[in-house]
């Protein structure tokens, strides 16, 4: 039980903190990838933190926070366009790195949950979070900016 | 184990609202506080209140920097429009 808490808290730290130093300084494209990778790296502290607990019911933090992540960095994606437009942020590496995090720890809590409902809603979870982060990402570099009327 | 948790959020909450604090252009605040939502719902978890975290969440990850931004490009639009029509007013009839 300790084990979860303890790699929630080592993602916590490393994960979290460093998108929070991204965020807090440097220019807007930094910026922008920080808070993308932020949700990215939150959701699987919140599915080890309810691994950790015992208590499955948290598990819908994480899910709320798969769905809405990538809506918000969608939402900065269009609304910052023009700004962003000059120089995209390209951050393959990093958000390969989140997204090969949170498929391995959907993983080894879909392991320790074993067959179920409860099984298919964490598969649920990962596909959402790892599809919706690599299409934020794709939006914030201005891959969709081909549809874009104007 | 569980005061760890707590006291390594508390100081990640901390760290982000001092950010969020000490940026002073809206944009940027916004993709700050964005961070600071996520943050804040993580601590609640870490205190056993995943109801006020899933809130949390809802509102600070989209809603908030979703109003902040639509607000700033309404007063840039509008600042826009009024320069243009002083200008316009300066050597029109």
């Amino acid at each position: 039980m300790n084990g979860w808490i303890l790699a929630a808290v080592l993602v916590l730290v490393t994960g979290v903190g460093a998108t929070l130093w991204g965020v807090a300084g440097g220019p807007l494209r930094r910026r922008a990838t920080a808070q993308n990778l932020c949700t990215a790296l939150a959701c699987p502290v919140l599915l080890l933190l309810a691994q950790g607990y015992g208590r499955p019911a948290y598990v819908d933090l994480a899910l709320v926070l798969a769905v809405l992540g990538p809506v918000g960095t969608l939402v900065f994606a269009r609304l910052l366009a023009d700004e962003l437009a000059d120089d995209p942020p390209h951050a393959r590496g990093p958000t390969w790195t989140a997204a090969a995090l949170g498929a391995a720890v959907v993983g080894a809590v879909a392991v320790a949950t074993g067959p179920g409902r409860a099984l298919v809603k964490l598969l649920v979870i990962g596909v959402l979070l790892v599809g919706g982060n690599l299409i934020a990402s794709r939006a914030l570099a201005g891959g969709m900016q081909e549809g874009r009327g104007d | 184990m569980t005061e760890t948790v707590i006291v390594v959020a508390l100081l990640l909450v901390a760290v982000a609202a001092t950010a969020a604090v000490a940026v002073r252009d809206p944009v940027r605040q916004s993709l700050v506080l964005a961070v600071l939502g996520v943050v804040l719902a993580v601590l609640f978890t870490v205190l056993q209140a995943p109801d006020v975290g899933l809130s949390q969440l809802a509102v600070g990850s989209a809603l908030t920097p979703l109003l902040l931004l639509l607000t700033v490009r309404k007063a840039k639009r509008r600042g826009r429009r009024a320069e243009r029509g002083r200008s316009a007013g300066g050597d029109g009839p």
